[in-house]
């Protein structure tokens, strides 16, 4: 009985993260602060360090595709989260009978689903004009998904912090997302980093969605797709963790 | 089961500050409860607590039997929340943002399309379902945050401050529907500024002050205990601030206010602050317009169970 109560309550709760997606969908995907750090910032950025740089135009996609999702998945939380804490309707999803994880499920759904769609367009420019090419289908989806939903809990954690401002988490979340970008392998790869730079590299999710891209576009890869995956899964676990324990520090 | 809340010992601390200190109360099934208290007594945090938003940090809270920390999400399927700030989401139509909250409850499609329907048309905004909120007046997004409020049905409505700052329509167009609800066996949890709306509308009312229950009990019971707080209610032809002055003056009149173009001279003995009254008003050569004799009205229960009126006085002492 309890088992059977429980799958309906999960059913319940998928079925509320989906409205929540949807609706933050509909409202925030548009919003000038989400195009700007989730679109704009990381292709200007990738453009000042890339152009100009003498290598064929193809390797440079999998960095496109992997600083893309990093900014666009970890925007959709800092974003959203803030906005809706200072117009209380965050409070009206506290509310409601649902759990707490659906509320984070359909929080990160979001960023997610957010991330995948402006991911595949350098993709795409990639594969049209750049003559990129896919080697693993499986590693390249593997890449996107997993990628982007590890970006979204980790902009759902720095969420967690207690402000109604958008701004004030964005300039925390740049500290770290800025420094990623450098030690992740987008612009230099992994093996060419000094002994320091390798290890730091290792504690960066970003270093192994570029990985896992890079072999799906290239065949290249530093740890394999599989250590990739698993490393990633590992990140977004514990993302999620922290931030729902930040957040019930925080709420009290 | 007769009872809608059940509150044992709730307490809440911020950090050393005392917000909410031990209060016991219950809300009958179907009754219209009104909590009342001046800002910063502790209503809202117990509101927060009663609805889930807020962990207590001692006690518990029940909603119709099911304990709203452990049985969370049970205790919520009966509850609908009107915040004092209207939480809707601007950017949608006000059909949207009942169809997400119908969402958000489980209510299947054409369930929520017939609810939503009658919601809209109950609070008069049917002809603007498919405009963003974010286009309505406050009195309208008011309307529209009660509508989400009332999507699921609920048996237990909590209402904070719903007609605060409204225009007479919005404040009718609610009050009838609160009645409306009530009438049908729907539990009201009312907390307001207004303590006459609350004289007028709640079975029963508690006031909180300083994180504890002052007092609990129904409006008339409440002024009984106070019957020694009576006052006569004048105005002359013509108002002079001196006027004041003087009738603080007069025998038995334990303080006057003014109100308006009136005099509110408060007493424990009415004939014989009257007959005072009537000297001054001869030897002073003022006529008076209208006289009347009051009992203690609530806000007198509320002034004097929070202790605003001592702080009024040492403030003209001062």
């Amino acid at each position: 009985m309890s088992k059977r109560l429980s799958i309906g309550q999960m059913k319940t709760d998928l079925s509320a993260s989906w409205a929540i997606a949807k609706k933050d969908m509909r409202i925030y995907y548009i919003k000038p602060g989400t195009l700007m750090f989730g679109v704009l910032f990381p292709l200007f950025m990738f453009l000042s360090f890339a152009v100009g740089k003498n290598v064929p135009a193809a390797t440079l996609v999998p960095g496109l595709i992997s600083i893309t999702i990093l900014f666009s998945a970890s925007s959709i939380g800092p974003m959203v989260i803030p906005i809706e804490r200072k117009v209380k309707t965050f409070e009206r999803l506290l509310s409601a009978p649902i759990s707490f994880y659906s509320i984070i499920l359909g929080k990160t759904l979001g960023g997610f689903l957010f991330s995948l769609a402006i991911g595949v367009i350098p993709l795409f420019i990639g594969l049209l004009w750049f003559g990129t090419q896919i080697v693993s289908i499986i590693a390249l989806i593997a890449g996107l998904s997993l990628g982007s939903y590890c970006f979204a809990t980790l902009g759902i954690m720095f969420a967690s912090f207690p402000t109604d401002n958008p701004g004030n988490i964005m300039m925390i979340l740049n500290f770290v997302r800025l420094p990623l970008t450098f030690i992740s392998g987008i612009y230099i790869p992994v093996e060419s980093l000094p002994g320091w730079g390798q290890i730091a590299a290792a504690f960066s999710p970003l270093t192994y969605v570029n990985d896992l891209v890079r072999y799906a576009l290239e065949g290249k890869t530093l740890y394999g797709p599989i250590v990739d995956s698993i490393v990633l899964v590992l990140f977004t676990a514990a993302f999620l963790f922290l931030g729902m324990r930040l957040d019930k520090k925080f709420r009290k | 089961m007769d009872n809608a809340v059940e509150a044992k010992n709730l307490t809440k601390y911020f950090d050393e500050f005392l917000a909410v200190d031990h209060i016991d109360f219950e809300v009958k099934k179907g009754e219209i409860f009104g909590f009342l208290g001046p800002n910063g007594a502790g209503k809202s945090t117990t509101i927060r607590m009663l609805t889930g938003l807020t962990k207590p940090s001692d006690g518990t809270a029940k909603i119709f039997g099911y304990d709203i920390q452990k049985q969370t999400i049970a205790a919520k399927r009966y509850v609908g929340i009107v915040p004092e700030f209207s939480n809707i989401y601007a950017d949608l139509s006000a059909w949207d943002n009942l169809m997400f909250t119908g969402e958000l409850y489980q209510i299947s499609k054409p369930e929520r399309e017939k609810r939503a329907e009658e919601l809209l048309e109950m609070f008069r905004l049917i002809d603007r379902r498919n405009e963003k909120a974010k286009s309505f007046s406050k009195g309208m997004k008011r309307r529209l945050t009660l509508s989400m409020g009332l999507i699921n049905t609920p048996h237990l409505l909590f209402l904070d401050e719903p007609t605060s700052g409204l225009d007479v329509q919005s404040s009718l167009i609610i009050k009838d529907v609160i009645r409306e609800l009530n009438q049908k066996g729907v539990t009201i949890f009312l907390t307001t500024h207004a303590i006459e709306e609350a004289n007028l509308t709640c079975d029963r009312v508690a006031i909180i002050h300083k994180g504890k229950i002052a007092a609990i009990d129904s409006p008339e019971k409440l002024k009984k205990t106070i019957q020694s707080v009576q006052s006569i209610e004048v105005a002359f032809t013509d108002t002079k601030l001196k006027t004041l002055k003087d009738l603080d003056k007069i025998q038995s009149v334990n303080e006057v206010r003014k109100e308006g173009d009136k005099f509110k001279l408060y007493t424990h003995d009415p004939s014989n602050a009257l007959s005072g009254l009537w000297d001054y008003a001869k030897a002073n050569n003022l006529k008076p317009l209208s006289l009347n004799t009051l009992g203690p009205s609530l806000e007198d229960v509320f002034v004097r169970l929070t202790e605003i009126e001592v702080k009024t006085k040492k403030e003209e002492k001062q």
